[in-house]
């Protein structure tokens, strides 16, 4: 039951969940969770990868990346709604239509 | 059987969390619901025995990212965005219903067994020459850090500190005298 494809496929339904998030939704933090979905889901298959096909951890450094990574765009996104918020008083992304206020 | 009671839960952790993000119209809701997610991913990690990966997956993401998701949600919510509840969780009743009582169930089992599993062969000797079957990665992880990828270690650290700035200087708040167009 432990094997490559059944990681594979619940890795699968986790991008698949985060692109339909990202797509559907029209409030920009909704938006940011799909993003979430989507990096654990491409850190989900390098831990497997590392642990089924070769037994080196450089996927584990590289989900790693992915974690430090993640947390540094949900910082600075999160940054950024909240800036829109206090400008626009909304958090709809068709407000968001242009850079400068 | 233990790894497989680990894997289904953590399986189903993941995916009902990841389905109900999806699904769910409260803003508040699927934030819990990613929190779940998250917790899955950290179980399907002990399952693949890279247990540095899982804590590091809890502390990150569960401790921080979806907390800071939460307060991003609660300093935003007052608008008139139909999506969004205004206290955000005045529709769970308090003692919970039948859903949250599974997630936490859920997720008290998979911590549990998280844990078990990596402090389970702390007694165990093995024979001379001979791995365990579950060695713990954190030192073999700490030494490929500074040795092999060292160069992209650092320049994670200088990715940290530029996130920390510019989320302060973005998200800082107005001030009076100051100009807007």
């Amino acid at each position: 039951m432990i094997s490559l494809p059944s990681f594979l496929a619940i890795s699968f339904i986790l991008f698949v969940s985060g692109l339909v998030v990202m797509i559907a939704k029209k409030n920009i933090i909704a938006i940011l969770l799909g993003v979430e979905l989507i990096l654990n889901s491409a850190a989900l298959n390098f831990a497997a990868y590392t642990r089924f096909v070769n037994q080196n951890l450089d996927g584990h450094i590289m989900s790693l990346f992915i974690i430090i990574i993640a947390a540094a765009e949900a910082a600075v996104g999160l940054a950024i709604v909240i800036r829109f918020f206090q400008i626009r008083e909304s958090i709809h992304i068709d407000d968001a239509t242009q850079l400068l206020q | 059987m233990f790894d497989n009671f680990i894997f289904l839960s953590s399986a189903a952790l993941a995916i009902g969390g990841a389905l109900s993000v999806v699904v769910s119209t409260n803003l508040m809701h699927s934030c819990i619901y990613l929190l779940m997610s998250l917790i899955g991913v950290s179980g399907l990690y002990v399952t693949l025995s890279a247990d540095f990966l899982a804590a590091t997956q809890l502390v990150v993401y569960v401790g921080g990212v979806v907390i800071l998701m939460l307060f991003a949600i609660m300093l935003t919510a007052g608008s008139d965005n139909k999506t969004v509840n205004r206290f955000g969780i005045v529709k769970i009743p308090p003692m919970g219903n039948l859903k949250t009582y599974i997630m936490s169930l859920l997720t008290a089992g998979v911590m549990g067994c998280s844990v078990l599993k990596m402090i389970m062969n702390i007694n165990q000797t093995t024979k001379l020459g001979e791995l365990p079957p579950y060695s713990t990665t954190v030192e073999q992880i700490g030494t490929l850090l500074v040795t092999d990828h060292v160069l992209a270690f650092e320049i994670s650290s200088v990715l940290l500190l530029g996130a920390l700035v510019g989320a302060a200087v973005i998200a800082r708040p107005r001030l009076e005298n100051e100009v807007t167009k």
